[in-house]
């Protein structure tokens, strides 16, 4: 009996002893803060960095958090949202400018940007506990991605939280929104400048101090400090690390992938599984051919209209007084005549209209191609510049379910925006000549490039015009010649809403457009029941992050 | 207590004061350790009222029952201290005996029997089992007790009712028969319900724990593996009496016993039990035919000034429905009325089941075996729950009954066919002109966006599908188990339990070429999973009554490991659409790895409990638990749980009259604190990083992919788990000679240290990562809870009964790390709940629509005053939480004939009626609306339900607010049976002891003025409780059964 009990007695002693090591288990298949600290650890953590660039976070993928900004051309008069009018509804209302707080487009790219900063905030926070080893290049890329970050969300929200890497390492996301973070966001660019490398040699997917001085000068465009900007991006042109390239075309095309016109671009790729790193926010922006889903980002007859020329020149005032030939209301099997006025030759790199050669793909035939309906708000026209050219297989990826995920890269940045944002700046330092050399390097390479060709390629698609200004005359006008040769070398690309905004013309450009629109497609008049009013220069802050904020986060005014 | 002793003593002075001094004698041998004051001062006593002397004697004698000899049975000198407990074999010796002594022969769930010894030496007794319900066995945690001593708050579901129920898993029986017990019932087939004892305290894990047998888990879905008819007997621990579990008691304690068959049985017992039958689906919702919805679009477009022009409906005045779908590349007919989705997906679908058990036992070995097969077919095509299971259960005695050794062991092996998890909402938004198939034969569909059809998928060709898609389980669990008996009064048991499961399951995502916007490739996933738990505990349990005095003293160590591992694999582009060729390697791109995860976590235990009773009428427990977890960090992983309990049976006292009313009072009270370490995941104290194929990785130079990590969650080293003081008070009455039973139950749980994710902390500002687990906050819970029975029969041969139970708490915040909380935040809108210190957890907040103004839109309240109508202008709309929660059983029988009838229901909540979102408003403008929109503003009915009829939502209209909130109560027959017992001359004629048929009817019909499918709603989690937003149609399942006894 006795010895029983001590076989009991044992045997607790045994399971005891033991119990100290039976409660410590391992985290199998995780990186510990600890194990990061070293080389190898920075190198991880900003390549996740970089990989937010495409808004794809743990947060949430797809077309609210998309990187290439195109949804926001939808809520400009570049494009429309496309297809039909109930599809992404929540598009469809910030398209008709009936902006809410609650608006699940808006919460997602503000989610999005927001883990962009912070992954660049953990690199930051890292690189500050290692004690061995010079990671400055690494901490400049870093505060280069932040800077990213926070001049998207600044350019959109206009009253953000910054999260600085203090924050970030004492867990204190909750932080106010009391104003613009330009201070912020002006020394993250300029330590990046100081610290970058001058080159980054075959990673060109990596800011150089040339990329961080651009966006230093963009940021200073923003803020409309125009001798700053104007010395920035001049350096950046008097480096000659970038030109542009001689076919417009290529900087959408696998040829022009990180080419010389290239200062910072999304380095999406398409691979053989489900292609994570292709554009996944652009899937919906495939319409035409290929029975490709799903339609959207329609570019406008507004936008179709900038491209006609007189004298080879824009008609900087009086665009919308005649319409290209627009096919909305015709089906596919009723005649169309396409347009015979001159037109810029960039419109058919931009913008896919009918009897045109579509990217390679054929004949772009109209309504058949269009998701929309002649009841919906979309119009006629398809985009071009985010869609795949016909043979460049090694573009074309697909998602789970087979959707589009583009390996075409998207520009944050490319070199004519450089010579148009310093041209910008030379017209309001009062520098004509600067500007008007900075506008026609870039109306050179279009009058210079290949046309697209018809069908039959014995000629010209359309009747192309285009020739240099000789001079701007005014101010007032040099400045609208560049404000318009933003429009038609940039349309498409994600950029129209801000430079709206910044040149604080929203209101009469947005209402001019609403107008001009309906001309074409009288269901615009009806659908658009908002103005674009001041407040519309500020998104809304979402909702649920002023929630989540318990409050510290103010709405802006307005909403 | 001594007063009470003493005062028992001195009126037995007379007698047996000699025989009182023995024991105590003996006592003091034997207990030399616990020599106290008390019993000295019980010597002195007896000393003083020493003057009487009787002829005594020794008795000796074996005590057995049907089975065979009852170890441990007490037999004491009625009215003495003088008692022995028989030994393993059943004999016992008891001295000094007076020769006209009368004996009392008791056992824990047998008639207590007084036997005159009359003189005689040897007095063998056979006990008869008490079938009343106070004396019922009843398991509660590593011990069992009668049900009449218990002091906790312990609830027993009668199985012999609830599995008249077709059940699939057999949580699904304790619905509305077990007080303080909320279970919601998951309409899927092959879905586990969710079950919350006494209100909500945390957010995190809300699973109770369960223990089957020596098998404990808080895995829900391990009763899906059980054959309900396996299970003897089914207790709910609801407040301290749960608190040997300590750590993860918090939720309450479920212990399950299977059953087991008898030593000593004449012949093997054979149950045979089959039902078959069918459902279908009922409360389909209202959806609008062709032509009103074609008047809905139109009404539509001319209340927004847009051009009146539909792909489908036309350009004229008047919609016109199309015979044929327009504008589509296929031939495809419409149907004069257009097709009402919800009936081309549900079916009446079969059901059956069959159970056969046998059990046996000779002198030294028993055992329990069975066979379950079920099959229930889903209501939507294609979709339905097998089952197969076996269960054996033997113990044996060896080494002459001092050792017994015994096992159970179950398998079961199931495969659920859940179909398309979308496919019944797109039954309610698909547009009715869209037939089923198109004229060839083929899947119709939207074809194109532009055709005007929605972009609903035919939920037709979805579940058709799916049809080939599996979740198969095969689940192996059981414990082994030794128990020595060391001496008379101590027993030494090990057991070992575990449980194994593999999880295989093949989703393939066909392409839907007739839908607008096709799939372009097709994908094989692949799942596999493989858990495994087990548990060692070790007992040392001490039992010993000494006249009136028993003692029940356990003590314990345990240890607890639960590890998996799983991965799931995805791969697309197919060429042939066939079962036979889906394995991953026919894929033709890259495969992808989703997910594959391992972890482990380990629970560490000693324990120990008392229970102490007098003479079975004054009655306390004390317990106490340290647990060690490997889920938290240093001083945190460990923590102690005590507990205190007292019982007093007033109606023994000698004050209180026999022949009163009420013929037996008892006032019970418990105090414990409880835990809650289980966490959503594994090293939640520590941040973690991740690479991550899908989210991290970049490419530096537009072709090659670099590797990258991201922070995947961030952790909280100060993490402490959750703790729960629960206390409550308790009052059990029998009245009218025992045909009254009656429970009243005042609790109050106050939950410190809720666990739950912060999201306030990692908000919408922050890294892409997971949020810590905090401690957020303080919850109190108080409710009541009755439980009232009446049961008789009538001389004319009727038999009858009433059940009623009724629970009800008020929850309340009481502390929150900040000023509050908002809950999911992933509904279109927002978040709908919110949760705030000084109400309750998951309020709804919103705006209040007050009316509509003069276009017909939602008017809003001015809740702040200031004029303009935006997001400052929301508040507290509504309260998930029910004023109390019902369940009413009638039994009837009259000779061969019984039926029983059970409702159950719910009182007082609100329920958020997301999915109006879809069916009320234009989310999908071209899909199909609720018939709730025929009742839209317009400017001759300003008296509306809904606002003017539009392409869009505007004006906030689908944000929270008030339409959403409705009244969630109801009352639903859940059950009617008729049964019909054959004569005892037919049954054996034909070979059998017992031959019962009977008819049933589940889910016959809900009163509600709910306006959703159904009002029993599963929640997200405790931060958004009551927001309808998964709905299925409920099932109504006709059946009949027969029920043999060989």
């Amino acid at each position: 009996m006795k010895t029983k009990i001590g076989y009991f007695l044992l045997m607790l002693v045994g399971v005891l002893a033991c119990s100290e090591d039976f409660t410590e288990t391992p985290a199998v298949g995780a990186l510990s803060d600890q194990a990061l600290q070293n080389a190898v650890g920075v190198d991880l953590l900003l390549t996740g960095a970089y990989s937010v660039l495409d808004g794809a976070s743990n947060n949430g993928s797809g077309w609210t958090t998309s990187g290439d900004n195109w949804w926001f051309d939808a809520m400009s008069d570049d494009a429309h949202k496309g297809s039909t009018d109930g599809d992404q509804a929540d598009l469809y209302l910030l398209e008709i400018l009936d902006w809410t707080s609650g608006n699940p487009y808006l919460l997602g790219k503000w989610k999005a940007l927001y883990a962009g900063e912070n992954r660049a905030n953990a690199v930051i926070s890292l690189i500050g506990t290692i004690e061995e080893g010079d990671f400055s290049v690494q901490l400049a890329e870093a505060r280069f991605l932040r800077g990213h970050y926070n001049f998207e969300l600044q350019k959109i929200f206009g009253n953000v939280a910054y999260i600085s890497d203090e924050n970030y390492a004492n867990v204190e996301f909750n932080q106010p929104n009391p104003g613009p973070i330009w201070d912020q966001i002006e020394a993250d660019f300029e330590f990046a400048m100081s610290n970058l490398p001058s080159s980054q040699g075959t990673d060109v997917g990596r800011p150089n101090s040339w990329t961080a001085q651009a966006f230093l000068g963009k940021v200073h465009l923003f803020q409309s400090d125009w001798g700053q900007a104007l010395s920035l991006l001049t350096g950046v042109i008097n480096s000659g690390t970038y030109a542009l390239l001689p076919e417009f075309v290529d900087n959408f095309r696998l040829a022009g992938d990180n080419s010389i016109e290239s200062v910072f671009a999304i380095q999406f790729t398409a691979d053989g599984g489900q292609s994570f790193n292709g554009n996944q926010g652009g899937t919906l922006n495939f319409g035409g051919p290929n029975g490709w889903c799903c339609g959207f980002y329609q570019p406008t007859q507004d936008l179709a209209n900038a491209f006609q020329t007189s004298s080879g020149l824009p008609l900087l005032d009086t665009y919308n007084q005649t319409d290209v030939a627009n096919d909305y209301g015709v089906t596919s099997s009723e005649a169309f005549s396409a347009h015979t006025g001159p037109l810029d030759p960039r419109i058919d790199y931009t913008l896919g209209r009918r009897t045109i050669q579509y990217n390679g793909w054929g004949e772009m035939i109209g309504k058949d191609w269009i998701r929309a309906g002649f009841a919906d708000i979309s119009g006629p026209y398809l985009p071009k510049k985010n869609v795949y050219y016909v043979g460049e297989d090694a573009n074309m990826g697909t998602g789970g379910w087979g959707q589009q995920h583009s390996g075409i890269n998207y520009h944050i940045m490319r070199y004519s925006d450089v010579l148009l944002m310093a041209a910008e700046a030379a017209v309001e330092t009062g520098d004509m000549n600067t500007a008007l050399d900075y506008v026609n390097q870039v109306r050179s390479r279009a009058k210079n490039m290949s046309y697209v060709q018809n069908l039959a390629e014995t000629g010209d698609a359309a009747n192309y015009q285009i020739e240099l200004y000789s001079s701007f005359g005014s101010q007032d006008n040099a400045r609208k010649a560049v404000r318009f040769e933003r429009r038609i070398e940039l349309g498409m690309e994600g950029h129209r809403l801000f430079d709206i905004r910044r040149w604080n013309n929203g209101t009469t450009t947005m209402n001019d457009y609403i107008d001009n629109e309906s001309r074409t497609n009288p269901n615009i008049a009806t659908k658009f029941i908002y103005d674009y009013e001041a407040k519309h220069n500020m998104c809304p802050i979402p909702l649920t992050a002023i929630d989540l904020s318990g409050g510290v986060l103010q709405q802006n005014p307005g909403y | 207590m001594l007063y009470f002793i003493v005062q028992n003593i001195s009126l037995n002075k007379n007698k047996h004061c000699l025989t009182f001094i023995y024991l105590i004698l003996t006592l003091k041998f034997n207990l030399i350790n616990m020599k106290t004051k008390l019993f000295k001062n019980l010597l002195l006593c007896c000393a003083i009222f020493l003057f009487a002397y009787t002829q005594a004697q020794t008795v000796s004698g074996n005590v057995s029952d049907a089975d065979g000899p009852l170890i441990g049975t007490n037999v004491v000198v009625k009215g003495t201290n003088n008692g022995v407990t028989t030994d393993f074999d059943g004999n016992y010796t008891i001295n000094n005996v007076a020769s006209d002594a009368i004996l009392t022969i008791s056992y824990l769930g047998y008639l207590t029997q007084d036997i005159n010894v009359e003189g005689r030496s040897t007095i063998d007794i056979i006990m008869v089992e008490d079938t009343s319900e106070l004396q019922e066995v009843v398991v509660t945690g590593y011990i069992t007790q009668t049900r009449g001593d218990i002091t906790g708050s312990v609830s027993s579901v009668n199985m012999d009712e609830a599995v008249k129920v077709p059940v699939i898993n057999v949580a699904e029986a304790l619905q509305g028969r077990v007080t303080g017990v909320s279970v919601v019932i998951n309409s899927q087939p092959g879905a586990a319900p969710k079950i919350t004892i006494r209100g909500f305290g945390t957010s995190n894990n809300t699973n109770p724990l369960y223990i089957i047998d020596g098998v404990q888990t808080l895995d829900a879905n391990i009763l899906n593996s059980i054959n309900p008819s396996d299970i003897e007997q089914m207790n709910v621990l609801k407040d301290a009496a749960a608190a040997i579990y300590g750590a993860r008691a918090s939720n309450g304690v479920i212990i399950i016993t299977t059953k087991s068959g008898g030593y000593n049985m004449d012949k093997a017992k054979i149950s045979v039990d089959f039902y078959t039958g069918t459902s279908k689906a009922t409360n389909l919702p209202g959806l609008l035919n062709a032509q009103q919805h074609g008047d809905m679009i139109f009404q539509s477009l001319l209340n927004d000034g847009a051009v009146v022009t539909h792909p489908q409906y036309g350009s004229g005045a008047t919609p016109v429905i199309p015979s044929q779908l327009i504008g589509v590349r296929e031939d495809a007919s419409v149907l004069p009325n257009g097709t009402y989705w919800p009936d081309a997906i549900t079916r009446n679908a079969p059901t059956s089941n069959l159970s056969i058990s046998m059990q046996n036992g000779t002198e030294t070995g028993k055992y329990y075996m069975s066979v379950n097969y079920l099959t229930r077919e889903g209501i939507l095509n294609y979709t339905g729950f097998k089952r197969a299971t076996t269960m054996l259960n033997s113990e044996f005695k060896v080494l002459d009954n001092k050792l017994q050794i015994g096992e159970h062991l179950n398998v079961s092996y199931s495969n659920t066919r859940a179909g398309n998890g979308g496919a019944f909402e797109n039954s309610i938004r698909s547009s009715p002109l869209i037939p089923v198939y198109d004229d060839n034969g083929n899947f119709a569909g939207t074809y194109s966006n532009s055709a005007g059809l929605g972009n609903a998928r035919n939920p037709a060709s979805q579940l058709f599908r799916s049809r080939n898609n599996f979740n198969k389980s095969l689940r192996v669990f059981g414990d082994v188990y030794l128990k020595a008996n060391i001496t008379d009064d101590l027993t030494f048991k090990t057991t070992l339990a575990g449980s194994v499961q593999s999880f295989d399951t093949r989703a393939f995502n066909a392409l839907d070429p007739e839908h607008g916007e096709p799939i372009s490739t097709n994908t094989l996933t692949e799942t596999d999973l493989l858990n495994y738990e087990w548990t060692w505990s070790n007992t040392l349990n001490y039992k010993k009554s000494f006249g009136e005095h028993a003692l029940n003293v356990l003590v314990g160590i345990e240890a607890v490991e639960e590890s998996g591992r799983g991965k799931g694999i995805s791969r697309n582009g197919y060429l042939f659409e066939t079962p036979n060729f889906y394995l991953l390697s026919n894929g033709s791109a890259t495969p992808n790895i989703a997910y594959a995860y391992q972890y482990t976590n380990t629970l560490w235990s000693v324990f120990g409990t008392a229970n102490y009773n007098y003479n079975r009428k004054y009655f306390a427990t004390a317990t106490l638990r340290r647990d060690q977890s490997s889920r938290f960090k240093g001083d945190n992983q460990s923590d102690i749980f005590p507990s205190f309990s007292v019982g007093w049976l007033l109606s023994k006292e000698d004050f209180y009259p026999d022949d009163a009313l009420i013929n037996r009072i008892k006032l019970k009270a418990s105090y414990g604190e409880l835990g809650n370490q289980t966490l959503p995941g594994e090293n939640l104290t520590e941040n973690v990083s991740a690479l991550n194929e899908g989210l991290a990785n970049y490419s530096f130079n537009g072709t090659s992919i670099s590797t990258g990590a991201i922070l995947a969650s961030v952790g909280n080293p100060d993490l402490v788990w959750e703790t729960s003081i629960s206390t409550n008070f308790g009052i059990d009455l029998t009245a009218f000679d025992n045909k009254l039973n009656l429970g009243l139950e005042f609790f109050k749980i106050e939950t410190k240290n809720l666990i739950t994710p912060d999201n306030s902390l990692i908000s919408t500002t922050a890294i892409d990562a997971a949020a810590p687990l905090v401690n957020l906050g303080d919850v109190e819970n108080k409710g009541f809870e009755l439980s009232l029975g009446f049961h008789d029969k009538t001389s004319s041969g009727w038999s009858y009964g009433i059940d009623l139970n009724l629970s009800s708490y008020k929850n309340e915040v009481t502390a929150l790390i900040s000023d509050y909380q908002i809950g999911y935040t992933g509904f279109r809108g927002g978040a709908v709940t919110r949760t705030e210190v000084g109400r309750p957890i998951s309020s709804f907040y919103g705006r209040v629509v007050e009316g509509f103004d003069a276009n017909g839109r939602f008017l809003y309240k001015d809740i702040n005053g200031d004029s303009i109508t935006n997001d400052e202008d929301r508040t507290y709309i509504g309260s998930p939480h029910p004023d109390f929660t019902y369940g009413i059983n009638l039994t009837a029988a009259y000779k061969s004939f019984d039926t029983s009838i059970f409702f159950t229901g719910s009182q007082g909540n609100d329920i958020y009626n997301y999915e109006k979102i879809y069916t009320d408003f234009p989310t999908f403008f071209n899909g199909n609306r609720s018939t709730r929109v025929l009742n839209s503003w317009t400017p001759s009915n300003t008296n509306a339900a809904l606002p003017a009829l539009s392409q869009t939502i505007t004006n906030n209209e689908t944000s929270p607010n008030t339409y959403f909130v409705e009244d969630g109560s109801y009352l639903r027959l859940k059950n009617l049976q008729i049964g019909y017992t054959f004569s005892d001359d037919i049954s054996n004629k034909i070979g059998m002891d017992s031959f019962r048929i009977y008819l049933q009817g589940t889910n016959l019909f809900t009163m509600t003025d709910y306006e959703g499918i159904d009002p029993e709603i599963i929640s997200n989690d405790n931060l958004t409780l009551g927001v309808d937003n998964q709905i299925y149609p409920i099932s109504q399942i006709y059946t009949f059964g027969v029920n043999l006894k060989f």
